[in-house]
């Protein structure tokens, strides 16, 4: 059996409004436009309710319909032009010494840890906010992406890797994305 | 770090091994003191991630533009919407004139009802069950309580739910729920109705507003302003109706 009822999508939906146009924010970086992606979203899960399959991931399938919306908008069109090289540059040595230090962590405050999650390459930022805010499988986020699990993990632990790193900066009074000897890594926004 | 588990504390944190890995992993980490050590940076980075993550909330203008995408029928025309507002407003004010005692000097039950929300506003953790999904918090006081309650779909709204909690009001067991109008926190207190109380008195420094329907006596105490307030009680009113 496949296909939902509106019934059924707006119990489904309605509780996802707020994680959807927190993870539109996060991409947008804009309000209005954050706003705007959320309401095409729904628009368009509602014209396609009976092309869900039952079985699959309803909150994947929502973040699915969200990003492809978003990546065929402006920002997002701007954004496919530039992900590619920044996350392909990114610099597995800067963070291949990593130790994990957790007192590092608890030293970060929220407005901290936001600031290294608004720092990370987009293509890092969404999965590791699918994963640990939205605690989506790692196969429900490939899904939602539409990218192979493998790249899931990969983009996860590097992603993770450039948290500490910006965090432990941070806290040492360096600029997001600097590296030990001054120079940025690639991918981190000025 | 060489130990041969070094490269699952991700899967593991993330809750992706087996089950039977997931085992193996777990008695391992009793005795591997970096293993455990790495997984505890793990946990605590995710955790910091998640609340800091957590940053916007749709704005409430989104969740009227959505209620009405999902009921376009739903639509009234402006006229009908501003004399029925009108009506609203002159029954409330007349109820409110008809029903509430002026303000007493101490009632023990606002006192502690305000008492109640004063501790909601100014606890760094104000429920028990955080949810903004009425499905979530209203099964959390099953078993809690010896009756249960309604509450209202808030979509279209400018509520927000917070959340509950179990607190004591009188004496007998009640439920608090939390919620958000603007600025301004909203408590809704619900216990059974004591048969041949007096309806409690106004407080001077919050708007209480009260009132009994199916058995049960409900509160809302708040500092936001009756207009603010109206369309909830209207609203907690419809879900309970039998």
């Amino acid at each position: 059996m496949s296909g939902l009822n509106q019934k059924e999508f707006e119990k489904l939906a309605l509780p996802l409004l707020d994680p959807l146009y927190n993870f539109a924010r996060w991409m947008c970086h804009d309000a209005d436009e954050a706003r705007d992606l959320v309401q095409e979203t729904f628009a368009k899960a509602l014209k396609a309710l009976s092309s869900f399959q039952e079985g699959t991931n309803f909150r994947a399938w929502m973040f699915r319909i969200l990003r492809n919306t978003f990546l065929t908008s402006r920002t997002g069109l701007e954004r496919r032009n530039t992900v590619q090289e920044s996350e392909e540059g990114f610099d597995d040595s800067v963070v291949s010494n990593e130790t994990p230090e957790l007192a590092l962590v608890r030293r970060a405050d929220t407005e901290l840890v936001q600031q290294a999650i608004a720092a990370l390459p987009a293509g890092f930022q969404e999965v590791v906010i699918l994963a640990d805010l939205e605690e989506l499988k790692y196969q429900e986020i490939a899904d939602a992406l539409v990218i192979p699990i493998g790249t899931v993990m990969s983009r996860l632990a590097r992603a993770r890797n450039l948290l500490r790193q910006n965090i432990a900066n941070a806290l040492q009074g360096k600029k997001f994305g600097q590296k030990a000897d001054g120079k940025r890594s690639v991918g981190a926004k000025p | 770090m060489n130990c041969e588990w070094r490269e699952k504390i991700a899967l593991f944190v993330d809750d992706e091994l087996q089950p039977a890995a997931q085992e193996q992993m777990s008695a391992h980490l009793n005795g591997c003191a970096e293993c455990t050590a790495a997984v505890a940076e793990h946990m605590a980075l995710k955790k910091a991630v998640r609340v800091a993550a957590n940053r916007y909330s749709a704005p409430p203008d989104l969740h009227a533009a959505i209620y009405t995408q999902l009921h376009p029928h739903a639509r009234v025309s402006p006229w009908w919407k501003w004399g029925m507002s009108l009506a609203c407003l002159t029954l409330v004010v007349a109820l409110g004139f008809a029903l509430w005692p002026g303000p007493r000097a101490k009632d023990p039950m606002v006192a502690e009802l305000v008492d109640q929300h004063v501790i909601a506003l100014s606890s760094p953790n104000p429920v028990d069950v955080i949810s903004e999904d009425r499905h979530t918090v209203k099964p959390w006081f099953q078993g809690k309580l010896p009756f249960t309650f309604n509450l209202p779909e808030l979509a279209g709204s400018n509520y927000k739910l917070l959340g509950g909690k179990l607190v004591f009001i009188g004496q007998s067991p009640g439920a608090e729920l939390l919620y958000t109008a603007g600025g301004h926190k909203i408590s809704v207190f619900i216990a059974e109705e004591k048969k041949g109380g007096k309806p409690p008195a106004r407080s001077s420094t919050f708007n209480v507003k009260t009132w009994t329907q199916n058995g049960l006596q409900f509160f809302v105490v708040t500092d936001a302003s009756d207009n603010e307030v109206t369309q909830l009680v209207s609203m907690l009113q419809e879900a309970n109706r039998s």
